[in-house]
């Protein structure tokens, strides 16, 4: 099978055009960072959003991973971006998530990852109001 | 060399994965297999048995002048995995009465890895000799490792992922003045490279047609002709091959070997040059990105394979980025191990470097063009990957 072919349509489209790559587009009055890993593969992920305390307005993300990892990072940041801040629905559901992109189990580690930087992302809400991912790169 | 894909054309630099066959093998082939073929079984006595018989000991001996041996030494196989098969265990179960030690390299392909595993498994102490970082083994590695019960040592000649040849005059020189047998996967270098096997100290050696443009399926063994070079067979049924490889020979496959083998012998010089104006050309057009890494050492690699590995680049995604170019990844993300190139980290380099490892490598058909479409394809890919990567020290 060439590469190409292990990866469902939106996989393939996800990754040759990450929309959601990235930094922050603009300075919001919220701004959150969260970021992990996994040591296994190597795979990392770091997620920033900008809000404005009340609604994630932008979400982006940054990821070192396979195909999979990269679609469902946007995925997720497509799903979260516009949500309400502190809303159980703001986040996707892992399971759901994998199904839609056709994810091997095998990988269920890595797509954790993404949630790992979504929960320390939420942590900086409170914590570290007005800093993120304007200066990463 | 240009492939028709369902969606775009693909440029094709996996040659030492396997190669086109040769336009003038298939015409042989299909001559054998079309009406008026040579379909008979060659051990049979008949008119048309004894037609095939003297279409497969041509072929054997084409196979034989390009390895400077006597046609009887060729031992026809299903192709260089079978060989490395019948040459190691064989090897190991003739010789068990007198020792069974037995020594191969971290850095040889499954095919013989496997093999010794098994036998590791069965009782057989084997050593697992570790290459110097630039991917050759030192013979003062093999000395130390050499034991009175040693009876075989099997070091590859140009490893299938970096190109890397070994020094298998040296080796083959040292097991040969112990009277230990030596045995060697070619696979990637017989038909490409020069192999006096007259002069060279190799006692066993494993070819298959597929890696120089011969036909998938079959394979060779090669045998020096002395009195102690003796193999015990892993499969029974009949005389055919010396008694260590029976089964009917499969006539067009054979002929194909056969074909290629003179193709090879004849186009080799020019293959060579041919070769070593592409690899210059593609490490020239990829060497200058940053954090850029050869993996082996070109002085003493072979030329039809380059590796590299890049830095902060994740190895499936590369993969991925690089289509339609086809290629080897050291990364075998896709499967469940998710391991990286043993080979790879067998040479000292790290994980990360090891899983973004690409490997190049070209045919006689691979034009200047496919090397410029790869390097604006692994630019742009390195490129893509990055953009989108966190900051190393995230």
């Amino acid at each position: 099978m060439s590469p190409a072919g292990a990866y469902n349509p939106r996989v393939l489209a996800h990754f040759a055009t990450p929309a959601h790559a990235g930094d922050l587009s603009q300075r919001y009055p919220v701004e959150s960072k969260g970021e992990a890993r996994e040591s296994a593969s190597g795979c990392r992920v770091v997620l920033v959003a900008g809000s404005d305390g009340r609604v994630f307005r932008e979400v982006r993300f940054r990821v070192f991973g396979c195909p999979h990892l990269v679609a469902a990072a946007e995925e997720w940041c497509r799903h979260a971006q516009g949500r309400c801040v502190g809303a159980k629905d703001a986040r996707p559901a892992v399971a759901e998530l994998m199904a839609s992109l056709e994810v091997p189990v095998e990988k269920t580690g890595r797509i954790l990852v993404l949630e790992d930087a979504w929960q320390a992302l939420l942590k900086t809400i409170d914590r570290e109001p007005n800093r993120a991912g304007h200066d990463q790169r | 060399m240009t492939l028709r894909t369902d969606s775009e054309d693909a440029v094709y630099l996996d040659h030492a994965a396997t190669t086109p066959p040769d336009p003038e093998v298939v015409a042989a082939m299909q001559s054998v297999l079309g009406p008026g073929g040579s379909f008979a079984n060659p051990s049979s006595i008949h008119v048309a048995g004894r037609r095939s018989r003297a279409l497969s000991e041509h072929a054997r001996a084409a196979i034989a002048r390009m390895l400077n041996v006597d046609p009887v030494c060729i031992v026809f196989t299903s192709g260089a995995t079978e060989s490395n098969n019948l040459a190691i265990i064989g090897a190991a179960r003739q010789r068990a009465h007198s020792g069974r030690h037995l020594i191969t390299m971290r850095t040889e392909h499954k095919a013989v890895i496997d093999t010794f595993a098994a036998l590791e498994r069965e009782g057989w102490p084997v050593t697992w000799l570790a290459p110097e970082p630039d991917g050759l083994l030192a013979t003062g590695t093999l000395e130390a490792a050499l034991r009175e019960d040693t009876q075989l040592v099997s070091v590859m000649h140009v490893n299938n992922e970096t190109g890397v040849v070994q020094d298998i005059a040296a080796i083959g020189g040292l097991c040969r003045s112990r009277g230990i047998l030596f045995h060697c996967d070619a696979a990637q270098s017989a038909g490409k490279l020069p192999l006096d096997l007259a002069e060279l100290p190799v006692d066993l050696l494993s070819l298959t047609a597929h890696k120089f443009h011969g036909p998938q399926g079959v394979g060779a063994l090669y045998l020096a002709d002395r009195p102690d070079v003796h193999i015990a067979p892993l499969m029974h049924g009949g005389g055919q091959e010396r008694r260590l490889r029976p089964g009917t020979l499969a006539m067009h496959q054979v002929t194909g070997f056969g074909t290629a083998a003179t193709l090879a012998r004849e186009r080799m010089h020019e293959d060579l040059t041919h070769y070593r104006r592409l690899n210059d050309r593609l490490w020239r057009g990829l060497s200058n990105l940053p954090g850029m890494h050869r993996n082996g050492n070109p002085a003493t690699a072979f030329p039809g394979i380059l590796n590299v590995s890049a830095d902060d680049v994740e190895g499936e995604s590369l993969l991925l980025a690089l289509e339609p170019l086809c290629v080897a990844s050291g990364s075998a993300c896709n499967s469940q191990t998710g391991e990286s190139s043993y080979v790879l980290r067998a040479m000292g380099r790290d994980d990360r470097l090891a899983q973004s490892a690409i490997r190049f490598s070209f045919g006689r058909a691979t034009l200047i063009d496919d090397i410029d479409f790869a390097i604006d394809r692994y630019r742009r890919a390195i490129g893509h990957l990055r953009a989108i990567a966190p900051p190393a020290a995230a």
